[in-house]
């Protein structure tokens, strides 16, 4: 009996000291994969620190570069405050570009930002979106889009700029080739002055509609509108205004034709020709209802 | 009012459709208030036909107020016929700043001088475009009234769409167009379709386009296939990119109706397992032709889908771009 009792005593112990034994294995088995995970993660942030340095001595001398290209407008290759550079010209004429490439995108989104033009790279660098916005009295109206195609010969290949703008004519003239900005500021030109005459019309239909448009045309050049002169006679007036220069948005000329003829040549309507020529169409006819020139 | 014009009174009743009847008769006014009352738009239109040609006789109405009648109703109705564009080139330096009267005037004279018994009417609609309606006689007769032509132009634009005219009129009616707007010569299109206001919008660029943005909205598709979500998540980066080239090549929202698009092959035949066409000389003719109620939006959904590849090949974005809907394919290009 204690023969058989000391046998399962010790298999007991046995099976205990087994059990520490595995449990002391699996914990050093634990802790060097815990050791091994932990190098693996100092290796990976070294790593991304040496990575992050250099990308922030690259953007130092960037901004090193930038700040000197928009002071003088001209690089300097070598330079005392430049020391970091010791790769010579290739790293320096890199960088230029760089710094080049941010001023101009710079430039791109404040132009953008006041109403201009912004310019959008496509199809991987070959081509390019021009979109041109318009705007009238301080309120946004259209955006139009060009998509110019970048190879040896600038080529429009879309663009949603109505058809009464003359577009091949401005390519032409404006030498699209060799001078994209000139042509670019023209166009802008025409659409801005197109987008305010429209607006003008528009206010006057929504704001005076005493006034009736006798006669307009999609490019918004020529108007003609029909005044009632207010008194017993209740006369009508008719109204032409002439916009030859497209790039305008005031008339270049007033026509006033009544069925009392000496009303275009009395003084108030003298003044009101002047009026129309040097104001916009509605504020014009605000002051014309003002002076009781038209009801 | 003699036979020719009763004739094209009754086939005009039988054109238009009984529930415009009255709205066009209201525009017309050339009936006085009573005359228009006592017309009961509730009889069968061969009845109204009988009254309608009494009225005009008491009224002394002629053919130049029945042809008026009948411009309003295509004027109201454009979309029916064959349209086809054309393009006038060469602007001289006073074609931006042609005015109406101006150009009625010339097209006018023009017209007559070429051919002397023509019939013209010309008309401005509230959009800006004229309308001319031209009835062709020739030296000897009197215009012939059931068959006119009809001419759509947009001022200062150099785009014209015609309607209704024959080989033989079509010189005469393209030298006055030229003569009257200032440019030097004119050219067909390529592009024709039943729907006017579809061309029009083809040509001019008035539907919605779609150009790169710099914050580009994701486009949403309007009419949503069944979805599987996994199967969503994995393509949603490709379907958005399809759906943008869709977009691009053929626009946003709705799209002008055009019904086909012609492609007139003249290549050489390809295929080399098959012995006896290849090699030959001459190009093989083919003629591609693709026909839809509303072709645009059907193209826009083969390649939102995937059905067609992308980026868009440029024989189908041609329709858009150019703004035709006949090509002529050669070897050397489109």
């Amino acid at each position: 009996m204690e023969e058989a009792r000391k046998g399962l005593l010790g298999h007991l112990n046995m099976l205990e000291m087994e059990a520490n034994n595995l449990e002391l294995q699996q914990q050093e088995l634990r802790q060097r994969g815990r050791q091994e995970e932990l190098s693996a993660n100092l290796q990976a942030l070294l790593s991304k620190r040496d990575q992050l340095k250099v990308e922030i001595k690259a953007n130092t001398s960037l901004q090193k570069m930038r700040t000197l290209l928009d002071r003088t407008g001209v690089p300097y290759e070598r330079n005392e405050d430049v020391d970091d550079l010791e790769d010579g010209s290739d790293n320096s004429q890199l960088l230029l570009m760089m710094a080049r490439h941010t001023q101009l995108k710079d430039l791109l989104h404040a132009h953008h930002l006041i109403g201009g033009y912004d310019v959008l790279q496509t199809r991987k660098g070959k081509g390019v979106c021009v979109s041109l916005a318009t705007a009238y009295e301080g309120v946004y109206l259209e955006t139009y889009n060009l998509e110019i195609d970048l190879g040896s010969n600038l080529r429009i290949c879309r663009h949603n700029i109505p058809p009464f703008i003359p577009l091949e004519r401005l390519v032409t003239q404006g030498n699209m080739q060799t001078d994209i900005r000139d042509f670019l500021d023209t166009l802008s030109q025409y659409l801005n002055a197109y987008a305010g005459r429209k607006q003008q019309l528009h206010l006057t239909k929504e704001i005076h509609s005493s006034v009736q448009v006798a006669e307009s045309n999609a490019l918004c050049t020529i108007l003609v509108l029909m005044f009632t002169i207010p008194g017993e006679k209740a006369e009508t007036t008719l109204c032409t205004l002439q916009y030859a220069d497209h790039t305008q948005r005031l008339p270049t000329r007033v026509n006033i034709e009544s069925e009392d003829t000496a009303l275009a040549s009395s003084p108030q309507w003298k003044k009101n020709q002047a009026l129309l020529l040097e104001t916009p169409l509605h504020t014009a006819l605000v002051t014309m209802k003002k002076t009781g020139s038209i009801a | 009012m003699d036979d020719s014009t009763k004739r094209l009174l009754q086939r005009l009743m039988r054109r238009i459709p009984s529930q415009m009847l009255q709205t066009i008769l209201d525009k017309w006014a050339h009936l006085s208030r009573e005359d228009l009352h006592s017309l009961d738009f509730t009889q069968p239109k061969w009845v109204l036909t009988e009254h309608l040609l009494a009225l005009c006789e008491e009224n002394g109405l002629r053919v130049k107020h029945i042809t008026e009648l009948e411009m309003i109703y295509i004027i109201e109705n454009p979309n029916q016929g064959m349209w086809h564009g054309f393009q006038l080139l060469d602007a001289e330096e006073d074609a931006p700043s042609i005015e109406l009267t101006q150009f009625k005037e010339q097209f006018k004279a023009n017209l007559t001088e070429l051919i002397s018994h023509v019939s013209i009417k010309i008309k401005k609609h509230t959009d800006e475009a004229i309308w001319i309606r031209v009835a062709w006689g020739d030296n000897f007769t009197k215009p012939y009234h059931l068959k006119p032509t009809y001419v759509v132009h947009h001022l200062q634009t150099p785009y014209v769409f015609v309607t209704g005219v024959t080989s033989k009129h079509k010189p005469l009616l393209n030298q006055a167009l030229v003569l009257a707007t200032r440019y030097s010569s004119m050219k067909d299109a390529h592009l024709s379709g039943r729907n006017l206001t579809a061309i029009r919008d083809l040509l001019m660029r008035q539907y919605q386009q779609v150009f790169p943005t710099k914050h580009p909205k994701p486009l949403q598709e309007k009419n949503p296939v069944p979805r599987n979500p996994n199967i969503e998540k994995e393509q949603a980066e490709n379907t958005e990119n399809r759906l943008q080239m869709a977009c691009e090549a053929f626009g946003d929202g709705t799209l002008p109706q055009l019904q086909k698009a012609v492609y007139k092959l003249e290549t050489k035949f390809r295929d080399n397992s098959n012995k006896t066409l290849t090699g030959r000389e001459e190009p093989f003719r083919g003629v591609v032709e693709f026909a839809s109620t509303n072709l645009l939006e059907s193209l826009r959904h083969c390649v939102s889908s995937g059905m067609a590849s992308t980026p868009v090949t440029p024989l189908l974005s041609s329709i858009t771009q150019k703004g035709r809907n006949y090509f002529v394919i050669t070897d050397k290009g489109v």
